[in-house]
């Protein structure tokens, strides 16, 4: 695991209820919470497997998470030709 | 090397998303046995639209000549450019209203609460107001809970990596799941292929590999395994993009589209219809199409233009706009626009394989009329197969194959071959060696080159150099698929979905290498053949694994696909 990099969602440790939901919920198997583990936060195990979706914000029981975009997405400055191929002619 | 589980079932269904859960419950209806591996955690919310969706195209036969089976089948062929499996896309077609009102039944509310009735939308050059805008938030969880009232035995966050095939019949797979590393080897008299389109093929603005239009988590992970098992896969030359808010590879623009915003260039200039006489309401392709051509003629950025809209619409924007992908709104939030008031900067996403902006001509597995692939007993539908129609053509198409599957169990003979156990283990050893510490290639450079690959020689722009060079650099890289590294299970599962993006791009290219033709734009645009053929290129690419590498054959389009698997000459 690459601890530097960018973490999609925050959760609140004070909302959060260690409940599971997010863990289930994340289509990419990316958030981890021991089950019936009332003392530790889920973890973000593979931040950068994240596709934004929000499932696990729009589960959590107490409102404890928030997605945030990282700078490439929010300011992006890619130019989009370069997307689309190379070729001679 | 015997701690595996053995399943016996009859009825095996490899992915938990529409086209599974809705191949699933005919199936359960008439009494069988089904076991569905599917690689989420709640069957309730996997598959691409697990946060939910907004629109459903059908016919509905509700009175007017538009709305028929038949005023729909008449325009497909020229829906699709003219390749298109019309025996497979008419049978879907006139299941749909049967099979509308069946999800109805399911508790599916269609109709939007405001007008009592359902909005019905003309969209992507379809020739009727077939696409339903609705609340879908919930659309999936009605059909997952109708699949476990059925009581069908659901491995959740399991990962199918090889199907078990002997004499050209499919009777079942081997699987992992990568929380607990445990493997599940399933012996079924008929496998149902629904893993979904092929994404994380090529790069986007934002150049992360899981930010992606389409579901990032759905690999090809059919395609590649249906490949290996012989089954012929058709229209893999063509790709789709979208237009996504720049940086945020999003679905939910096309609905903005279609109640009426606008695209304008960096000079202000509304260019669409300049591309097609039906302005923002041509097809999909057509969109995308327009687009890349105003960025490659340097007329970039391109840009949404909602200013002109009544408040009522965009009221209606604003409260449908987190249906289709429940963060746009706080996207939007994050980065200071306000679409009402504002322009917003478009790109175009990264490519996925699927059914390149085309309703009725999917990119996959090539099926019969009852979902049967080339192999015997393998059926395929939703999006890796090739007739592919969004949500609705997932929940008909997988409806049509789990009745195809109940004739095709009544009507097999003859016992299940046994499961070989030294097959077993050579599939296990070769996933342990990825869990070897020592291997020395990640997965994520591995697959970062394949998009690199893609992106430059196999995607939007095509010439016969370029894609013989892409060729060469994927069959490379297969080469070192031995020395793939995962760091544990999760990551396991991350190297056999590699594997499969590899397998993918490496079809897509030789497909797209044959059609020496340009066929709906961007889908498949071979600058070295700039033009349609329709002399010579209304045919099928067709793609089946060879002795070495790919091997391609193509099929006129006035045959189905299924005229040219073995398997029908067999029988013949």
């Amino acid at each position: 695991m690459n601890t530097t990099t960018f973490n999609p969602i925050r959760i609140d440790e004070e909302k959060c209820v260690r409940c599971d939901l997010c863990d289930w919920i994340c289509p990419g198997d990316l958030i981890y919470h021991e089950e019936g583990n009332k003392q530790k936060l889920p973890v973000v195990a593979y931040p950068d497997e994240c596709w934004y979706c929000g499932l696990c914000q729009s589960i959590c029981p107490t409102q404890a998470i928030d997605v945030i975009f990282p700078e490439q997405m929010v300011r992006n400055t890619t130019d989009v030709t370069t997307l689309l191929g190379k070729v001679e002619s | 090397m015997s701690d595996w589980t053995q399943l016996e079932t009859d009825v095996l269904v490899i992915g938990g998303g529409v086209a599974g859960t809705m191949a699933a419950i005919p199936v359960l209806e008439a009494g069988y046995k089904v076991v569905i591996c599917e690689k989420g955690k709640v069957l309730d919310h996997c598959g691409s639209i697990g946060c939910g969706v907004d629109h459903y195209l059908t016919v509905m036969d509700s009175g007017p000549e538009w709305d028929t089976p038949a005023h729909l089948i008449k325009h497909v062929p020229e829906l699709t450019d003219y390749i298109v499996d019309m025996a497979v896309a008419s049978r879907v077609i006139e299941e749909m209203p049967r099979i509308f009102r069946k999800i109805e039944s399911f508790g599916v509310d269609f109709k939007d609460k405001r007008l009592g009735t359902y909005y019905r939308l003309r969209s992507f050059g379809l020739p009727g107001t077939y696409h339903i805008n609705f609340d879908g938030t919930d659309f999936k969880k009605c059909l997952g809970e109708r699949v476990r009232k059925g009581k069908a035995t659901v491995l959740m966050r399991t990962m199918v990596v090889q199907l078990l095939t002997k004499d050209n019949r499919a009777y079942g797979a081997m699987a992992f799941n990568f929380r607990t590393g445990e493997w599940t080897v399933i012996r079924a008299k008929a496998v149902v292929l629904a893993a979904g389109d092929v994404n994380r093929i090529s790069r986007n603005a934002s150049g992360l590999a899981f930010d992606s239009w389409h579901f990032p988590y759905n690999t090809g992970d059919a395609q590649a395994m249906g490949y290996d098992a012989g089954a012929l896969l058709a229209n893999m030359e063509s790709v789709e993009a979208t237009l996504t808010p720049k940086g945020f590879s999003t679905q939910g623009l096309n609905a903005l589209v279609s109640l009426g915003a606008y695209f304008v260039n960096k000079r202000g200039e509304r260019f669409m219809f300049r591309y097609d006489p039906k302005g923002e309401n041509a097809r999909r392709a057509v969109l995308a199409d327009a687009v890349i051509n105003e960025y490659l003629l340097g007329n970039g950025p391109v840009y949404l233009d909602c200013r002109h809209l009544p408040q009522e619409t965009l009221d209606h924007m604003e409260h449908t706009l987190q249906v289709d992908r429940y963060t746009l709104p706080a996207f939007y939030q994050q980065k200071g626009v306000n679409f009402r008031e504002e322009l917003v900067e478009i790109s175009v996403s990264e490519l996925s394989i699927r059914r390149s902006g085309v309703y009725f001509r999917g990119s996959g597995l090539a099926v019969d009329t009852h979902g049967e692939t080339s192999v015997q007993a393998l059926y395929a539908a939703g999006d890796c197969a090739t007739v592919s129609g969004g949500i609705a053509g997932a929940a008909v198409l997988g409806h049509i194959a789990g009745e195809g599957v109940v004739a095709r169990i009544g009507a097999l003979h003859g016992t299940l071959p046994e499961i070989d156990a030294s097959t077993i283990d050579a599939v296990r050893a070769r996933a342990r060696s990825h869990l070897d510490p020592t291997q020395g290639l990640p997965w994520k450079v591995f697959e970062d080159e394949v998009r690199m690959t893609v992106t430059d020689h196999v995607g939007v722009r095509r010439d016969d150099r370029g894609l013989r060079l892409a060729l060469r650099t994927l069959q490379a890289l297969a080469k070192r698929e031995p020395e793939l590294r995962a760091d544990d299970l999760h990551g396991l599962m991350r190297v056999h979905e590699a594997k499969n993006v590899r397998k993918n791009a490496e079809v897509m290219a030789a497909a797209s290498l044959a059609r020496t033709e340009t066929r709906t734009g961007s889908a498949h645009w071979r600058v070295d053949y700039p033009k349609p053929d329709e002399d010579h290129w209304r045919r099928f690419v067709l793609v089946e694994r060879g002795g070495d590498g790919p091997r391609v054959s193509t099929l006129s389009t006035s045959e189905p696909l299924s005229a040219a698997f073995s398997r029908a000459v067999a029988a013949a």
